[in-house]
């Protein structure tokens, strides 16, 4: 709203002093300096590297690459991941199967916590061994409580299972209601038709709120360049899957889609020594994870009252 | 139509360069003001080459500084505008002016706000996935979203209010009451739901219990109503000191007793969640121990929050006295105002809400220097924005900065304010 | 404008003069600052030691001897009859405790099959007429490769579930059609003789990005 015509304000309407031509070229010391001072502030910028590229920025989403592109991309992917770690991998799109929902279910009657299974699950994946990213981590939660507060995660004995304790590991639980997908601004994370939640590694923008809104703790962030021995990079890799990732993107556990999707068990599963680990589709009245959830009187699922609906249960031996 | 954008070219040009002139005040406080920025930009270069980790950010705490400035501002940018509705549902005659300098300040709370989303992005070059159309914007699923829009409008809104009014005033027209009178009811109306966008983006996570409770939106308000106007208050009397543009004692005390009633509702309202936290003594309370009263032995966030009671209950015991009529008591109850609410929605909100992890893990956040110097950096920025916005808007209000005198030589004294470089 | 206006007005035009030039170097030193780099620098990460390969070994917790027998290992060490008579049941001795008594020619078996002394007749498993077979509970002669059904007549619900696949070891493909699986037998796992898992050192645990400061002594520790 502007003053009325009787303002105060309006006294003495005297010509505000500006710079002529002449009077701006002689602060040009100032400015020069100023511009200067800024150009040498973004000196650190020399060493940013590969970190954007022309193609790399101006890939499309995902779900809207044709078949042509995607290979172009893939190829894209070989290239690069040869040329960082002297290793040609072997990059696939692999699709869902029909007639495929996964589940995974864990026996905690069974889990003895040896930690085996978060690091056959590192290895498998190629995550950044420092600063460290594990999909999974083991809990020591003392005998007749699932409170999470009383969780132990460092835990270090000498040998384990340790008496008055059992042990449950918590990974992506692939939620059928899952509220990483609700608060992505962007889409890049999303659920498949075969159940696993995937990440879209190219199309993340790293605000991370979907780490915020997971229940489960199960989504991780590269906070600088991930790094990965070179001779222990598994070349057998997945587009959605564990495909290198870099600085400021989200990753997660998906069911080694890698894996899974060409018909075989996830790397935790196989690693385990106590066998507490099971994982099929639930579709199939044949499978394992069928008939635990068909005959076994308890099973849980984490958080169940958070409405996640998650596709993970631990049960226990009866 | 030439002469119009011709008219509207030389406005422009003359608003940029009065930023340049000014007296040794003015260039002492821009000098620093971009000494900061630069250290920020500086410190952003670093946090782009090698991610962030260069900040005090980690899985277990992955929101920190950046989002919890972000939080505070966009309550300031949403309470500068709440003052539109004194001057046009209460006809205040006294506040017409300072509408503008409030929908100035939200303009540079706004161009923060962004400024902090963005630094806090893993990928900002990715930024253009946001854009409807262009990206993947998931709407209406995703309360970012709905901020990403809601915020960009607000920006638009309030610049194109304040730029017709300016810009009107400058060429000595009446507005047009189409022009702007809708756009500001519909900017009083989006100021409620920007703020209420962003306690929604905290809401909506059931699986952190300490945010997933529906105080959290009514105190978000509440706190921006009482730290905004208190920001404005200080703000309009470095004004009235440093040009001499008339801002009336009245307009301060309408604007006090906007902050009272917003402290007197944030007060009983963190009374009614620390009861509820507390009493029934239900497992989901642990970030609330964490914060007020330390959890396994990990306690750094307990002096801070309860510093920022104190400073909030005082300032409130202040306004409810008539001692803080007076200037002198009234700036200090607005420096507790904003430090207590500062305080309350960046350690008293976004990081508890992480400690414990959602798997009872603790953790503790702090911010590093490289994190310290960009947040400084974007105040920086907001500040030096609000000065040059302010700097033009002033003269044009009063009258000295108009079409009128466009081509006339620099003559006379008028602020004060000569620059140097003048002198042949 | 009078003299003192005039002088006033000078010696503010010399104070923003002042100003400027000071502002000049301030943005001179800056440049300097910022190409030599001396604050902000990322400190190196500390090293977390790479895991031991040991931990990823897909391999079983013990070889059964019909695992040796499939691979056709040197089985002279199990060859029964070079020392026991064929025909002849061979004798067990108890102590006064009914404690088996292990012969020392067998002192690498550990009998730990049932608390309290339970289950420590040899021959509730071996075949005591043929030591090349086990027997089940109702004395028919069974192959060691079909140990399980034997494991199961006592163990019933857990066989029920190793059947369906639901205890014990798989691995290979989920998806029967698209690759074989191997499931493993009991004894791939469990010594029949002692079958209680020993404990076992756990991997490494995690390295958080920054890591807590300990907690002061006296203070409420976590569980």
């Amino acid at each position: 709203m502007l003053p009325p015509e009787s303002s105060p304000n309006q006294a003495a309407p005297a010509p505000v002093p500006e710079m002529s031509r002449r009077s701006f070229l002689r602060s040009s010391a100032v400015l020069a300096s100023g511009l200067a001072a800024l150009a040498a502030s973004l000196s650190p910028l020399r060493e940013l590297g590969d970190y954007v590229s022309l193609e790399r920025f101006m890939q499309k989403y995902y779900k809207e690459l044709t078949p042509e592109d995607m290979a172009k991309v893939l190829k894209r992917i070989e290239l690069e991941v040869e040329r960082q770690y002297g290793i040609r991998p072997h990059v696939r799109d692999l699709k869902p199967m029909d007639g495929v929902e996964f589940v995974y279910a864990l026996n905690l009657t069974r889990c003895i916590g040896c930690r085996k299974c978060v690091h056959a699950c590192v290895a498998e994946n190629n995550q950044s061994r420092n600063p460290e990213i594990q999909y999974i981590r083991v809990l020591r939660m003392p005998h007749g409580s699932l409170d999470i507060e009383k969780a132990t995660h460092d835990y270090a004995p000498e040998s384990v299972p340790e008496k008055g304790y059992f042990y449950m590991p918590v990974q992506c639980q692939q939620c059928r209601n899952p509220p990483c997908v609700k608060v992505c601004p962007v889409h890049a994370t999303w659920q498949e038709t075969d159940g696993i939640t995937v990440i879209d590694y190219d199309w993340c923008i790293g605000c991370r709120y979907c780490e915020a809104a997971c229940p489960y703790w199960a989504r991780h962030f590269n906070f600088t360049q991930p790094s990965i021995p070179k001779d222990r990079l598994n070349p057998e890799m997945a587009y959605l899957g564990n495909r290198p990732r870099r600085q400021g993107v989200m990753e997660k556990c998906h069911f080694c889609i890698q894996r899974t999707r060409a018909g075989r068990y996830p790397a935790c599963l196989e690693v385990c020594p106590a066998g507490a680990r099971k994982f099929g589709n639930i579709l199939d009245p044949a499978s394992e994870v069928a008939y635990i959830l068909r005959t076994k009187r308890v099973f849980i699922q984490l958080k169940e009252e958070l409405g996640t609906s998650p596709r993970f249960f631990y049960y226990f031996d009866v | 139509m030439r002469r119009a954008t011709r008219n509207y070219l030389v406005f422009l040009r003359r608003c940029a360069l009065i930023a340049f002139v000014g007296d040794k005040r003015y260039y002492l406080w821009m000098g620093v003001l971009t000494v900061f920025c630069l250290l920020g930009l500086n410190a952003y270069a670093k946090q782009l080459v090698h991610g962030l980790i260069t900040t005090g950010m980690s899985d277990e705490v992955s929101w920190g500084v950046y989002i919890a400035n972000f939080t505070f501002l966009v309550g300031v940018a949403a309470a500068a505008v709440m003052m539109v509705i004194p001057v046009y549902i209460y006809d205040n005659e006294e506040l017409h002016d300072l509408v503008i300098f409030g929908e100035l300040l939200a303009v540079a709370a706004i161009l923060m706000c962004l400024a902090f989303v963005t630094v806090d992005l893993g990928r900002p070059d990715r930024f253009w996935h946001l854009i409807p159309g262009l990206g993947q914007l998931n709407f209406p699923a995703s309360m970012l979203s709905w901020d990403v829009i809601v915020l960009n409008g607000y920006l638009l809104l309030n610049v194109h209010i304040c730029g017709y009014l300016l810009y009107c005033r400058y060429r000595d027209r009446k507005p047009s009451k189409w022009f702007y009178i809708p756009f500001v009811f519909v900017a009083i109306g989006w100021a409620v739901s920007i703020h209420t966008v962003t306690a929604f983006l905290y809401v909506g996570l059931g699986g952190r219990p300490f945010w997933n409770s529906s105080i959290v939106g009514p105190r978000f308000l509440a706190s921006a109503f009482t730290a905004g106007p208190a920001l404005i208050i200080l703000a309009l009397q470095i004004i009235r000191r440093v040009t001499e543009y008339r801002i009336t004692n009245k307009a301060l005390l309408t604007l006090r007793s906007i902050v009272q009633v917003s402290m007197l509702i944030n007060v009983f309202l963190l009374v009614n969640e620390v009861f509820k936290e507390f009493y029934s003594g239900n497992l989901h309370v642990a970030s609330s121990k964490y914060l007020y009263l330390g959890l396994h032995g990990y306690h750094a966030l307990v002096p801070w929050i309860w510093t920022a009671i104190v400073f909030n209950v005082v300032a409130m015991v202040l306004l409810v006295l008539p001692l803080s009529r007076s200037l002198k008591w009234l700036n200090l109850t607005c420096v507790l105002c904003i430090v207590g609410i500062w305080i309350e929605k960046g350690m008293g909100l976004v990081i508890p809400g992480f400690i414990p992890t959602p798997l009872g893990a603790m953790a503790e956040y702090r911010p590093s220097l490289n994190e310290t110097l960009i947040c400084l950096g974007i105040w920086a920025f907001g500040l030096l924005c609000y000065t040059v916005f302010l700097r033009m808007a002033v003269p044009i209000l009063q009258g000295r900065l108009s079409q009128a005198n466009e081509g006339a030589p620099a003559a006379g004294l008028g602020e004060a304010a000569t620059n140097p470089a003048l002198e042949a | 404008m009078d003299d003192r206006q005039r002088t006033d007005g000078r010696s503010s035009r010399i104070k923003a003069s002042l100003v400027l030039r000071g502002l000049v170097i301030m943005f001179g030193a800056l440049v300097v600052a910022f190409l030599l780099n001396s604050w902000g620098r990322q400190p190196p990460l500390p090293a977390i030691p790479l895991v031991d390969p040991a931990f990823l070994s897909t391999a079983t917790n013990r070889r059964s001897y019909a695992d040796l027998v499939r691979a056709k290992e040197d089985l002279s060490d199990f060859d029964c009859y070079a020392c026991h008579e064929k025909g002849k049941p061979p004798t067990l001795r108890f102590d006064e405790h009914q404690n088996l008594i292990i012969p020392q020619e067998h002192s690498d078996i550990v009998m730990g099959h049932g608390e309290h002394g339970r289950n420590n007749n040899c021959f509730n498993c071996h075949n005591e007429n043929n030591l090349e077979l086990l027997q089940t509970r109702d004395g028919r002669a069974l192959k060691f490769q079909d140990s399980p059904q034997l494991c199961g007549s006592c163990h019933g619900p857990t066989y029920e579930d190793w059947e369906a696949g639901a205890h014990g070891r798989i691995s290979g493909y989920w998806n029967r059609q698209l690759g074989p699986i191997k499931r493993q037998d009991c004894v791939n796992c469990h010594n029949p003789h002692s079958p209680t898992f020993q404990g076992r050192k756990p991997a490494p645990g995690p390295h958080a990005l920054h890591p807590l400061p300990p907690v002061p002594a006296g203070a409420e520790t976590a569980p």
